[in-house]
């Protein structure tokens, strides 16, 4: 066990259940979005922005900062969730999820809306980005670290292991990679599509230093964020087993719901079981 | 003898003069360095010049990340290697995030001769013209390149640099007037203009000597920056002399002979006919660069040829073509 006090974990509980509705929220707002794998790294995220990044809203440019690249960039409804509710713009905005001209596209983009740090959304390429801003930070002198987030189906991009050889030759140990290993892609399991395992050995094979953790539990989560980097010198990986589409009972775990296009009563169900008010869409609008 | 000087070696004593006063500025090499012409620079500031390997997909990438940071990362390697190969990190890493990195592809046109289609860049210009915001320049001397270098450390965002490796002559003076955008009119005339770029630049200028002793006024502009083009140089062009000769080391298909075409077939410019020389649909061949020019038209002597013929072609087709344009 850590040292993860019992009010942080109810903390980040609470955060990571509103990143969650506010998911759902903009699914019904945009008619349908990518929440598998956006639910499937909530946890994490969360974990990460509201116990980790140092991070000032109110000056998100700020050359000290932590960064956060989402290399899955279809994960987005996530990062979303995160940086409205941790005050980076008004929760409001969510619901414009999907409008023309929404500053909250089915990718994320930096111009659009601040705490965003890379155009992400073509698989394969915020490791190289994320390398260049950790070397970049070292060559300026800056602590900062910089988090990763990965799905488990983009390692199969080439360019993720030019990036992985790179970030170890130039021992960028400020980097930290999370592996959101939710085991499904699009045409099925992970492992049945394109076979990544073992997982860890590719990693350390490249020179970084892996951990592996549940993804769904917050101790774990912040342990190994904090710890990192897990050696001097080496770039650190975390790869995290969870669940796609945690949190919604009717699609954990099943491929069909990579890209979310709710059906019949699937958005009242969602909302049962987040606990979200029976009127949660009027009150909203 | 003209002066001929290496256009690597040129851009590497230019991005050295830069990184001088731009402590900013950094050399990354995917083990390109040597042959980019940057040995000077990573021997003058190891620290600040980057190995990344042959990587050309993750050095853009890493390039985008640098210039988060403030950096301003210089990438030179072959030119088909950083444009071609890792089209979609150029699009999205450093044209979609508007980053401040240059790329620099050298050995491009038919420079590579001896080493065939794979080495040879004659499609760079068509796809990278399609990313929205990038400064697209191909400097045709060692001074435009100096000029250019300088000018890309200058601007605010991405930037691709076009050179060759063969020695090519001096043919401007030092202070010669360069602006990003602004083509440069080298030599005056009034039947006909060669807008040429680039690494062809100065066989158009041999091409337009010989022309003007032949009695035939050429004139001649250098359009070093095919994106954003100088619309304003073609038209006057098109009003100046009515008819245009491109000329460029790279496919017919999308290059400066397109984006000349683009700008001529559009009001408000004046009508003009048009024709191009460079290389048609399909992979180049192999041999001595010389000969292989010589292959696709882009001999000076060629080039005269050309351009001979097409202002005798048949001037009732041409006045067909303007009354055309001029009844809209």
């Amino acid at each position: 066990m850590t040292g993860l006090s019992s009010d942080e974990t109810a903390r980040l509980r609470d955060a990571a259940l509103q990143m969650r509705q506010n998911i759902v929220r903009m699914v019904r707002a945009g008619g349908g979005g990518h929440a598998g794998g956006a639910l499937s790294c909530t946890d994490i995220v969360a974990s990460l922005y509201f116990s980790v990044l140092r991070v000032d809203p109110a000056n998100p440019l700020w050359p000290g900062r932590d960064r956060l690249i989402l290399s899955a960039g279809h994960k987005c409804m996530a990062l979303y969730a995160a940086l409205a509710q941790r005050g980076f713009f008004d929760e409001k905005l969510l619901e414009t999820y999907g409008s023309l001209n929404s500053r909250l596209p089915g990718h994320p983009v930096m111009s659009k809306i601040p705490g965003v740090e890379a155009n992400t959304g073509a698989l394969g390429h915020g490791l190289s980005i994320a390398g260049g801003i950790a070397m970049g930070l070292k060559l300026r002198g800056l602590t900062a670290k910089v988090y990763v987030i990965m799905g488990d189906g983009e390692l199969a991009e080439g360019s993720n292991w030019e990036a992985a050889a790179a970030a170890s030759h130039h021992t960028l140990d400020n980097l930290v990679v999370f592996v959101d290993r939710n085991g499904l892609q699009i045409s099925g399991e992970t492992r049945g599509v394109m076979n990544y395992e073992p997982i860890a050995q590719r990693w350390t094979a490249f020179g970084w230093s892996a951990r592996q953790i549940d993804g769904h539990d917050f101790s774990q989560i912040i342990e190994a964020a904090r710890q990192t980097p897990f050696e001097t010198g080496k770039p650190s990986v975390v790869i995290a087993t969870t669940i796609k589409s945690k949190g919604l009972s009717f699609a954990e775990g099943r491929m069909e719901y990579h890209y979310w296009k709710p059906k019949a009563d699937e958005l009242s169900r969602a909302e049962r079981d987040l606990g979200m008010a029976a009127d949660d869409s009027k009150r909203r609008k | 003898m003209r002066e001929k000087k290496d256009p690597r070696a040129t851009y590497g004593e230019a991005l050295l003069a830069v990184a001088e006063k731009n402590d900013r500025v950094l050399a990354i090499s995917a083990d390109s360095s040597s042959g980019s012409g940057m040995t000077p620079f990573r021997n003058r500031f190891p620290g600040r010049h980057i190995e990344f390997g042959i990587m050309e997909q993750g050095i853009l990438g890493f390039a985008s990340g640098l210039a988060t940071v403030g950096w301003i990362p210089f990438v030179a390697a072959i030119a088909p290697f950083v444009t071609a190969r890792p089209f979609e990190m150029f699009r999205n890493d450093l044209g979609y995030m508007k980053q401040n990195v240059k790329i620099v592809g050298r050995n491009a046109g038919l420079t590579y001769s001896d080493l065939g289609a794979t080495h040879q860049s004659l499609d760079d210009v068509a796809i990278l013209r399609t990313i929205p915001g990038l400064v697209v320049v191909c400097p045709g001397d060692p001074v435009e390149i100096r000029l250019a270098v300088e000018a890309a450390a200058a601007h605010e965002g991405p930037l691709y640099l076009r050179i060759g490796a063969p020695p090519i002559p001096v043919l401007h003076a030092p202070d010669v007037p360069f602006q990003l955008g602004k083509g440069i009119t080298v030599m005056d005339g009034s039947d006909v203009t060669i807008i040429s770029t680039g690494t062809a630049l100065w066989r158009a200028f041999d091409a337009c000597v010989m022309l003007h002793k032949k009695g035939i006024s050429a004139r001649l502009v250098s359009m070093h920056t095919l994106k954003p083009l100088d619309r304003d140089l073609v038209c006057d062009a098109a009003r100046g002399t009515g008819a245009i000769v491109t000329v460029e080391e790279h496919y017919l298909i999308g290059g400066l002979g397109s984006a000349v075409a683009e700008v001529i077939a559009c009001e408000p410019c004046p009508a003009a006919r048009l024709a191009m020389i460079g290389v048609g649909d399909q992979f180049a061949s192999n041999g001595p660069y010389d000969e292989l020019l010589g292959l696709y038209g882009l001999r000076a002597e060629q080039i005269v040829q050309k351009v001979e013929a097409f202002l005798r072609s048949p001037a009732e087709d041409a006045l067909a073509a303007r009354a055309s344009k001029g009844s809209r």
